[in-house]
């Protein structure tokens, strides 16, 4: 087994100016109403004693991912140096079955039916084009081990589900609010 | 003139060409200013530009971008951009034109104004100003050629703020040090939005990493807010009162610093009994902030070792703005931040040289300060930093008022009066009556219904000039523009639009005959290098910093004025607390409150009917002022106009979050989406500022700029006696509304 690549996110430093977002539609040519990566948010409290979270997400790269396990034509697959999840469009029949399983909603479907997300900046040899452009500096990448190693001693969880996402979210809140979000999906 | 790939040094090295069909060229941005632009490199394939990413050798942004500049592909190439000079065939208002050539255009605008020189006097041209960029030197080059000193400026950014601060604290920019503080204070400022590549962003945050607290003072929870420490959510236009109760209790409290106030500051004396009266328990009604809350500020303000104060465009916006700039800076002294480590900094010289000027400010006499048609800054305080300047709308008023004499011909440049000045209704009779308009952009902008002639210009990536310099003292980093593609249409750039026309008009002496190369080699003189010379270094090059010295009070105290008599800003050579200059030309010596035209707390009576506060902001996460919506991977984010409403509010009148709603001031209405907001005063709902665009590709509409659309500035008040403020004009964006579904 090779190593496992996933993100970091730094929740004390996102600050939702959607450079991620953007940087990503643009490097991969992504047509209108498909984000590979988005900045969501959660309120919490009553004004004005009110918080407000933000996290930049996209595919999770999970150790077992339920889409792969579900895609009846073998269309999705997890490369074996460096665990990044790929879709191969060609193969991918629109069925959706992906989308049903997995636990983060991160299957989107564009206007050739088939399915596209977030694939490391792998297709393009780049490294990935939200780490390069967050200028809060609040996304990392790197290996599971590299992630784990980097956060040691700080305010860190690795976000925890069946699927085994490879994420780590640094600083408060904290991955059990996220968790929290997905938990009604 | 050619340049070999092999030129491009490390930034092709250090840069990921897909492929071996793409160039690499390095250039730097013009999406917003007035900061130098964040260096960027462009990827071209067969003569296109298909993406960009940061330059990492770019000391302004060191690599990073914001989403607006990741958009340009999709700005550059938009179906909406102006490709060949028009000339107006219809009505005024209609939007018939017919296709002209370059020349030919240059050629109706010289004759026209040649006339009107004649007829009506030079000073009958007026010139708008667009947000500082970098050929802004060059209107007032070509307004000084002519002899007209009516450079409008907006009345509503900057100026105002540098204005206070340099009549207060003897310099006009004082940069927050946010490393070595132990408090930060973000005041109407917004650094997630405006410029987060270019480092104030990251500084921020990196010193909260390390301990500092963040307090952020703004009416709803923006994402720098949603960071802080202490969220202190004032009601719109307040800052002022806030300010003055916060030196009441820092006064009062005694948190101020003895030594510095005894030894540099004038009118201390003076201060606490003026201040005695602007309590906390005074400014809760007016501010909607517990008086608790604003102890608890000013205290942590007062106390900390070093705190700093980044004060944003709010304050250039309110009725209230001289008095409030003239608090915050009086803080900012008596607290002992002023010139300190982790305080507010005034940058007095830098190792880079500066470029030479093409402003041609020797030649401003008293007859120019005269002959302003309606001045931004007091008459007896101008000439100012930027030169003479007439308030924007004051231009405009002028056509309708004939007072002190009428506007013939507005030249507007990369601004839209249409929609970015208070008032809209009343612009639009301005410009029905306007003799003669001229609209220079490279869009097509809301403003072309009325011009006369259309000049299309060329975007940052289709020409090779000028070069990116040090702007109001920022940044230590000089790079000749690097040319990208080639323009799509028939035009120039804004530079060589103002060479030619200053040739036309018979001024070529002063306009270096219409040669760009030597217009760009003038410049750069104080460098010792020509503009050939300098594309020898494809990223630029960077002057170390100049190293720190703090506490330069008698050098900063000293800065003489930029008056015609030369009069220094501080005329006891210390802070002015008690400002005699203001007493001696009839304005007051200290900061007072100063209610904005509709306020729950100045015009309660119309709270029956309007019992809400409304405000804008001017940049969010995808847009800029009044464009950008046309750019389909921006619009996609923000479809659509909308109010930010806290959802109590909104159930309370039958809003659900989405619901299309109708905003109506006593001045206008307008028309935009409910979005609920957990995060803002109940009281308030805040809106955008500059919507009037469609988006062809996206299918997504434009919206009409009067009432009924979605255009912020129809909604506040333009009357004369409560809508200026006396000495900085601050047009406010904040007036009373009622909020149903639509």
């Amino acid at each position: 087994m090779g190593k496992q690549y996933g993100f970091c996110y730094d929740v004390s430093r996102c600050i939702q100016c959607r450079t991620c977002e953007v940087a990503c539609k643009s490097a991969h040519d992504i047509e209108p109403g498909i984000q590979w990566r988005n900045v969501i948010e959660k309120w919490e409290g009553e004004f004005p004693n009110v918080t407000r979270t933000f996290f930049s997400l996209a595919c999770m790269h999970c150790a077992s991912p339920a889409c792969m396990a579900v895609c009846p034509t073998g269309a999705i697959s997890k490369r074996a140096e460096d665990g990044i999840v790929v879709v191969d469009r060609d193969k991918c029949n629109g069925c959706r079955e992906c989308f049903a399983a997995c636990p983060y909603d991160v299957p989107q479907f564009g206007s050739d039916g088939t399915m596209q997300k977030c694939d490391f900046c792998a297709g393009l040899g780049i490294e990935p084009a939200c780490v390069a452009s967050c200028p809060a500096e609040a996304i990392y990448y790197g290996t599971m081990e590299q992630l784990s190693r980097m956060t040691d001693g700080k305010t860190a969880e690795r976000l925890t589900g069946p699927t085994g996402p490879s994420v780590i979210i640094l600083n408060k809140p904290g991955a059990s609010v996220i968790q929290s979000i997905f938990a009604g999906q | 003139m050619s340049r070999k790939e092999t030129d491009l040094g490390s930034a092709a090295e250090s840069s990921r060409v897909k492929g071996t069909d793409e160039r690499m060229i390095p250039t730097f941005c013009s999406l917003c200013g007035p900061s130098p632009g964040c260096g960027l490199n462009c990827f071209v394939k067969d003569g296109r530009l298909v993406r960009v990413e940061g330059m990492k050798e770019s000391p302004i942004n060191n690599g990073k971008l914001c989403p607006k500049a990741f958009a340009s592909m999709q700005w550059v190439y938009s179906p909406q951009r102006l490709k060949y000079p028009l000339k107006r065939v219809g009505e005024k208002g209609e939007g018939k034109f017919e296709r002209v050539t370059w020349d030919e255009a240059l050629e109706i605008i010289a004759s026209k104004l040649k006339e009107q020189k004649e007829k009506y006097g030079p000073e009958s041209l007026a010139i708008l100003s667009p947000q500082r960029r970098s050929y802004s030197d060059y209107l007032y080059r070509f307004l000084m050629a002519h002899g007209s000193p009516n450079y409008g400026h907006s009345g509503i950014c900057a100026i105002q703020r540098f204005f206070g601060f340099a009549y207060t604290l003897g310099t006009p920019r004082i940069v927050a040090d946010y490393k070595h503080a132990d408090v930060i204070v973000v005041w109407g400022a917004n650094p997630v939005y405006a410029g987060a590549p270019m480092g104030s962003l990251k500084g921020i945050l990196d010193a909260k990493s390390k301990g500092a607290k963040l307090i952020v003072i703004k009416p709803e929870m923006q994402p720098d807010a949603a960071k802080a420490d202490i969220w202190v959510p004032i009601r719109p236009g307040t800052d002022g009162a806030l300010a003055l109760a916060m030196l009441n209790v820092i006064v009062n409290e005694q948190l101020y610093d003895k030594d510095f106030v005894s030894k540099w500051c004038y009118g201390f004396d003076k201060l606490v009994p003026h201040i005695k009266k602007y309590t906390p328990e005074w400014a809760e009604p007016i501010t909607g902030l517990p008086s608790a809350q604003i102890k608890e500020v000013a205290r942590l303000y007062g106390t900390a070792k070093s705190a700093c104060i980044h004060a944003g465009n709010a304050f250039d916006q309110a009725v209230d703005s001289n008095n409030a700039v003239r608090a915050v800076a009086i803080l900012i002294a008596i607290t002992g931040n002023l010139d300190r480590p982790g305080g507010n900094i005034a940058t007095m010289s830098n190792t880079i040289p500066m470029p030479k000027s093409v402003h041609l400010k020797e030649r401003y006499t008293q007859e120019w300060v005269d002959k302003l048609v309606g001045p931004e800054i007091a008459r007896c305080f101008q000439p100012f930093i930027e030169g003479t300047s007439s308030a924007y709308y004051r231009c405009l008023n002028s056509i309708l008022t004939e007072e002190p004499y009428p506007i013939k011909t507005i030249i507007a440049p990369g601004t839209q009066p249409s929609i970015i000045t208070r008032g809209s209704k009343r612009i639009k009779e301005a410009l029905k009556k306007l003799e003669f308009m001229v609209v220079i952009d490279v869009m097509q902008n809301s403003s072309m219904p009325w011009a006369d002639v259309v000049i299309p210009v060329a975007t940052m990536y289709e020409c090779d000039h000028p070069f990116e310099a040090p702007v109001m003292g920022k940044g230590n980093w000089i790079m000749a523009r690097n040319k990208v593609i080639e323009p799509l249409g028939d035009y120039k750039s804004d530079y060589e639009f103002w060479l030619d026309l200053g040739v036309k008009m018979g001024y070529g002496e002063d306009f270096w005959h219409g040669s760009i190369e030597e217009c760009m080699n003038y410049q750069l003189e104080n460098f010792g290098i020509t503009m050939e010379e300098l594309r020898a270094h494809p990223t630029g090059i960077i002057y170390k910093p100049e190293p720190m010295v703090y506490e330069k009070y008698e050098q900063i105290f000293a800065t003489p004025s930029t008056r015609l008599s030369g009069d220094p800003y501080l005329p006891e050579g210390k802070v002015a607390i008690y400002n005699t200059t203001f007493e001696k030309n009839g304005f007051n010596p200290l900061p007072e409150w100063v209610e904005p035209p509709e306020s729950p707390t100045g015009t309660p009576e119309l709270l029956a009917k309007y019992p809400l506060v409304l405000f804008d902001t001017h940049t969010t996460d995808v847009y800029n002022h009044g464009w950008l919506r046309n750019v389909p991977y921006l619009r996609e984010i923000q479809p659509h106009p909308w109010i930010h409403i806290h959802p109590e509010t909104a159930k309370a009148r039958g809003i659900e979050d989405g619901d299309w709603v109708i905003v109506e001031s006593p001045h206008g209405w307008i028309k935009v989406k409910a979005v609920y907001f957990p995060g803002i005063r109940p009281d308030t709902v805040m809106s955008v500022h500059g919507w009037w665009q469609g988006c062809d590709e996206l299918g997504l509409p434009g919206y009409p700029i009067l009432d009924g659309g979605a255009n912020v500035n129809v909604m506040y008040s333009t009357d004369p006696e409560k809508a200026f403020d006396p000495v900085v004009t601050a047009m406010p964006k904040q007036t009373l509304v009622e909020v149903r579904k639509a």
